[in-house]
């Protein structure tokens, strides 16, 4: 059990690619709605994830709800600049005339911070005016970004747009998103990592990274996959060694293959533990390796699992 | 081209890293070779396993043959290419301040495809003996970016709003803002002036006549890594690994790779058991309910093996080759060159 105390709205859910970035952000997701919130997972990535795995179509930027309460969304910068000057400004000649202009598209395309810019604002927007002028409500908002590779350069993009000296409308809108950020009961990150050599590695580096970025510390990290429940840290396990006489020598080198990886898992969940000692507010969590816990390993049963694990009854409004 | 272009692509954590790595070795055992491995993930465990400490500029591999090694760090590549593209120190100083500048190489990670791409032909230009060049690509769907954001940024490029901006950064707002303001460019620059203000705007227009050199180069050569994509000599490997969703990545990549024109050559089954596990599956499930410790390891070996029958199945008609690489965590787990070197191998063989 996973005591997530006292989150923050916005958690930003943080790691390499293939350590399970978008199956926590869809259990925890699934675990506050569970506890009665409204929860909205909002992905950047080409093609959304989360929604194929409850059986629908990927989500757009329109959020759709995949089970109750819980809502999933994916960033498109041609939609956040509509949903932006017409929705929120209520600039929609200048959106039609100037915005959606050939040249200023592929500017927009081009010019190195502008989905950057569009992304955060969206998510500041999602979390204040929201409500009022698209009728979204949300109580919690999960922001999974694939796109961003690990994730960490998006919080240091308020500094990085600091230096660009805007005023004019982004000036305004980025004051609003650097408010979020400082605000540690607005925006919190969570750290996923994996036990595995360079899913460790990285976490080493990334804590620290999201710390100075952030000006305080990742609210946990979580290690997906833990073998902890399923090896001990024994080399060869007596009924290794009886099988050996009995099967075949693939299927023994196959075994022990799994034997060591699993044990491997173990020592780098230790590795974890012990580097990041102090590094986070709530400390290193492991969620079980569901593959041979699961009765059934579709992703919708293993998120369900996991969410179970992340003890929604303290997971509730901060 | 006359060196052979081998492109890894995958999700993040399958292995790619590895595989590219192990590869290039195989390749580099042969004679005559003289192999180039890029990489866009920096990884220390790769660096540890080379024996050698990575840097955006190409280095050999100690005992590796004819092999070098580069990991793509877009900071030093970008002031490379400013350096190549402008001589004059002066105005290389006020790009390396242009906030703009300084957000692209340091920070924006949406920007890296397009240093690879550039990257690639750069080291055949400076490398003419090369034989052949294996390419880490980012993970996921971004990789695919690699291969279809050209145009865009070409046919941005070549606009008129960067034509606008640059005359802007040349003959500066002061006096002339009224008359810049008329015409035509009235919409432009009001509608960007009302968006990020003035100064914001001339950093702008700064940045796109300061690069404009450095970006032509960099076209030119993203341009000449796509042409080299098409020949029917390069290798696309989708490469993908026994998980849940391993098999829905790969035809995800395999369906962007052939809405950009391209074929990939195999598709990589990264981490698998050996066969004969599943075929002694009713003597595995005695020893299993009959030992608490062994439950649990052999079940998940059980779920693996049946999974890895699954995603084989599912990722055979994708491409016209399937590989099949055994998984080397447990057992080198510390990745030496000499492991590398055998998982390499092994995918060499099965590609053959």
């Amino acid at each position: 059990m996973i005591p997530l105390r006292g989150l923050p709205r916005v958690v930003f859910v943080l790691g390499k690619g293939g350590v399970g970035r978008s199956t926590i952000a869809a259990a925890l997701g699934t675990a506050l709605a569970r506890s009665g919130e409204r929860v909205l997972v909002f992905e950047w990535a080409l093609s959304e994830a989360i929604a194929p795995w409850f059986g629908l179509r990927p989500a757009e930027m329109d959020p759709c709800e995949v089970a109750p309460r819980l809502s999933v969304a994916n960033f498109r910068l041609d939609d956040a600049l509509e949903a932006y000057f017409v929705g929120h400004l209520r600039m929609g000649l200048f959106y039609r005339h100037v915005i959606r202009g050939r040249a200023i598209r592929r500017l927009v395309q081009a010019a190195p911070g502008i989905a950057e810019m569009m992304f955060l604002g969206h998510v500041c927007w999602l979390t204040t005016l929201a409500e009022k002028e698209a009728g979204l409500r949300f109580d919690r908002v999960l922001v999974d970004s694939p796109a961003m590779g690990h994730g960490a350069s998006m919080l240091d993009f308020p500094a990085t747009f600091a230096s660009m000296h805007a005023s004019g409308l982004l000036g305004a809108e980025m004051a609003r998103v650097d408010r979020m950020m400082r605000d540690p009961a607005w925006v919190g990150a969570l750290v996923v990592s994996l036990p595995e050599e360079l899913a460790v590695e990285e976490t080493l580096e990334l804590v620290p990274r999201t710390t100075r970025s952030l000006g305080r510390e990742p609210l946990a990290v979580i290690v997906n996959r833990s073998a902890a429940r399923l090896v001990t840290d024994e080399a060869e396990p007596g009924w290794l060694k009886v099988l050996h006489d009995r099967l075949p020598p693939d299927a023994v080198i196959g075994l022990e293959a799994v034997q060591a990886e699993l044990r491997g898992r173990l020592r780098l969940e230790r590795l974890l533990r012990d580097q990041l000692e102090g590094a986070t507010e709530l400390g290193v969590f492991a969620l079980d390796e569901q593959l041979a816990l699961a009765v059934e390993g579709s992703p919708r049963t293993v998120i369900g699992a996991l969410a179970s694990a992340l003890r929604p009854e303290v997971a509730g409004p901060a | 081209m006359t060196a052979r272009l081998h492109v890894m692509l995958g999700a993040g954590g399958v292995g790619k890293t590895t595989l590219a790595a192990g590869y290039a070795l195989a390749l580099a055992q042969a004679p005559d070779r003289r192999v180039g491995l890029l990489g866009i993930d920096p990884s220390r465990r790769l660096k540890d396993a080379l024996g050698v400490a990575l840097t955006d500029a190409d280095t050999p591999v100690p005992s590796a043959g004819a092999l070098r090694a580069a990991v793509l760090q877009p900071t030093e590549s970008l002031r490379r290419w400013a350096v190549e593209a402008c001589p004059d120190p002066r105005t290389r100083e006020r790009l390396f301040a242009n906030p703009f500048f300084s957000a692209l190489a340091d920070r924006l990670a949406t920007a890296t495809d397009i240093f690879a791409a550039a990257r690639v032909s750069e080291w055949v230009e400076h490398d003419p003996g090369l034989t052949d060049l294996v390419v880490d690509t980012a993970p996921g769907l971004n990789a695919i970016e690699f291969l279809t954001r050209p145009e865009r940024v070409a046919a941005f490029l070549g606009g008129r709003l960067v034509g606008w901006l640059r005359w802007l950064a040349r003959s500066g707002p002061a006096g002339s803002t009224e008359e810049l303001l008329r015409g035509r460019a009235l919409r432009f620059a009001g509608g960007l002036v009302r968006i990020g203000g003035w100064r914001m705007l001339l950093d702008l227009a700064d940045f796109f006549s300061l690069v404009e050199g450095m970006f032509a180069t960099l076209l030119t050569r993203v341009q000449r890594t796509q042409r080299w994509l098409h020949e029917g000599a390069t290798q696309i490997l989708v490469v993908t690994s026994v998980r849940h969703d391993g098999a829905a990545i790969a035809s995800a990549l395999v369906d962007a790779l052939s809405e950009a024109g391209l074929v990939p050559r195999a598709v990589i089954l990264n981490r698998a058991l050996p066969d004969a596990l599943a075929e002694h599956v009713a003597l595995l499930e005695t020893t299993a309910a009959g030992d608490p410790t062994a439950a649990p390891v052999i079940r998940y070996a059980l779920c693996y093996a049946a999974m890895q029958q699954r995603t084989l199945e599912d990722v055979r008609g994708l491409a016209a080759r399937t590989a099949v690489v055994p998984d080397a965590r447990g057992l080198d787990g510390d990745a030496r060159l000499e492991s590398l070197a055998r998982i390499g191998e092994t995918l060499r063989l099965g590609l053959e």
